[in-house]
């Protein structure tokens, strides 16, 4: 079983000819069905309404129209075909306050350049398996800003709900088990009682 | 109850929740796509044969005008906007310069970007100093060496890094920024 991205439609902008090329045909090759191009974000929009893509590519520093504020524009477009749909921005740029600045337009996942094949998949895995949810707040609609510091940690989050995901669940019992077994271990060497009382004296 | 508004804290904005259907993932079902298809994919991203020169010469000549507006008398008081002139054609260079094999290209306007973002006013000795990583850029891309650059490439990084590493010497403030934006803080 694999995914059928033969049945989605990829908008990729960006205003390097070349490079719009090299993603266009990775997608290709991923096995994305339809894969259309626009040179800006003005562009961009148009073929946003004429072909709803299930998946937005945009790269950020384009004229006239850039990735950012495409983003605003189809976020804000209460007659536009999808304001949710997934919006992943290609930039140079790498550092924190960029990224916040994408984030609060309303960008769903941030792809830096240079990029391999392998990144530009794991943004679409993203997007098809962890969708976010949308925040519509004063001043503010797009993709929740708030995100786990870190979505691969499989761990135990110290709550009820650790026990029913079975991974994690039978992992933690385990850990437990072992717990037990040492302290158990503790008591028999030191000749302590599970109910015994101990004094513990500070030293001079 | 407690009061809803605090002195010291920012209003409670109220905010709606919407989880959309995902339509995408109904589309396209489950498991992935193989690791055969993803190595095509990088093949075909390591291989294709696209020319970067073109590219690279606009972005290089967009540099040079911005540098060239640093040093006219009439851009002293717009140092952001000089600056920013530079920023973004060096962003061009840095995304795709390994776009297009020339890792060595990345690495320094990489190394470029983070100067500009931390400089205050492109002076004489911060024009000095872009105009190295300029020079540099184009006898790689004149050059055509692809790649990271070996040894010689190293030799470049360390050189331009040398220079940097003299400028925050010298400006202590802007050691101070450098050190907060590779912290994150900036």
């Amino acid at each position: 079983m694999a995914y059928q991205l033969d049945r989605i439609t990829v908008l990729v902008i960006e205003d390097n000819q070349p490079m719009l090329d090299i993603v266009k045909a990775l997608l290709t090759t991923f096995g994305v069905g339809q894969v259309i191009g626009a040179a800006n974000g003005e562009i961009g929009f148009k073929r946003y309404h004429e072909y709803k893509p299930d998946i937005i590519i945009a790269d950020w520093m384009m004229k006239p129209m850039d990735g950012i504020s495409f983003t605003r524009r189809v976020r804000g477009d209460e007659q536009g075909p999808n304001p949710y749909v997934p919006i992943v921005l290609m930039t140079g740029f790498s550092e924190k306050r960029r990224v916040f600045q994408a984030r609060d337009a309303g960008v769903t996942e941030f792809l830096v350049k240079p990029f391999n094949a392998r990144d530009l998949y794991k943004r679409m895995v993203q997007v098809i398996e962890r969708p976010r949810q949308f925040v519509k707040a004063d001043g503010f609609f797009g993709p929740d800003r708030r995100r786990r510091k870190d979505s691969a940690f499989q761990g135990p989050y110290r709550r009820d709900t650790d026990y029913q995901n079975p991974s994690v669940g039978g992992a933690l019992q385990l850990k437990q088990a072992e717990a037990h077994a040492q302290l158990f271990k503790i008591r028999e060497s030191s000749g302590i009682g599970k109910g015994d009382k101990i004094n513990l004296k500070t030293r001079d | 109850m407690a009061e809803d508004t605090h002195y010291n804290q920012a209003p409670r904005r109220k905010a709606e929740f919407i989880r959309p259907n995902n339509t995408l993932k109904a589309k396209v079902g489950s498991g992935g796509i193989s690791d055969d298809i993803l190595n095509k994919a990088q093949a075909l991203l390591e291989n294709h044969s696209a020319d970067f020169l073109p590219l690279a010469e606009l972005y290089l000549g967009a540099l040079v005008k911005g540098i060239e507006k640093a040093q006219e008398p009439e851009f002293e008081d717009q140092s952001e906007y000089v600056i920013s002139m530079m920023l973004y054609p060096t962003m061009q260079l840095k995304a795709n310069g390994g776009m297009f094999h020339y890792h060595l290209i990345t690495i320094i306007a990489d190394k470029l970007i983070q100067f500009l973002e931390v400089i205050e006013k492109a002076d004489l000795d911060a024009v000095e100093i872009i105009m190295a990583f300029h020079t540099t850029m184009r006898a790689i891309i004149l050059g055509k060496i692809t790649g990271t650059g070996g040894s010689h490439g190293k030799e470049l990084i360390g050189a331009l890094d040398e220079a940097c590493t003299r400028y925050f010497d010298q400006f202590p403030k802007v050691k101070s920024r450098l050190d907060d934006y590779s912290k994150g803080k900036f």
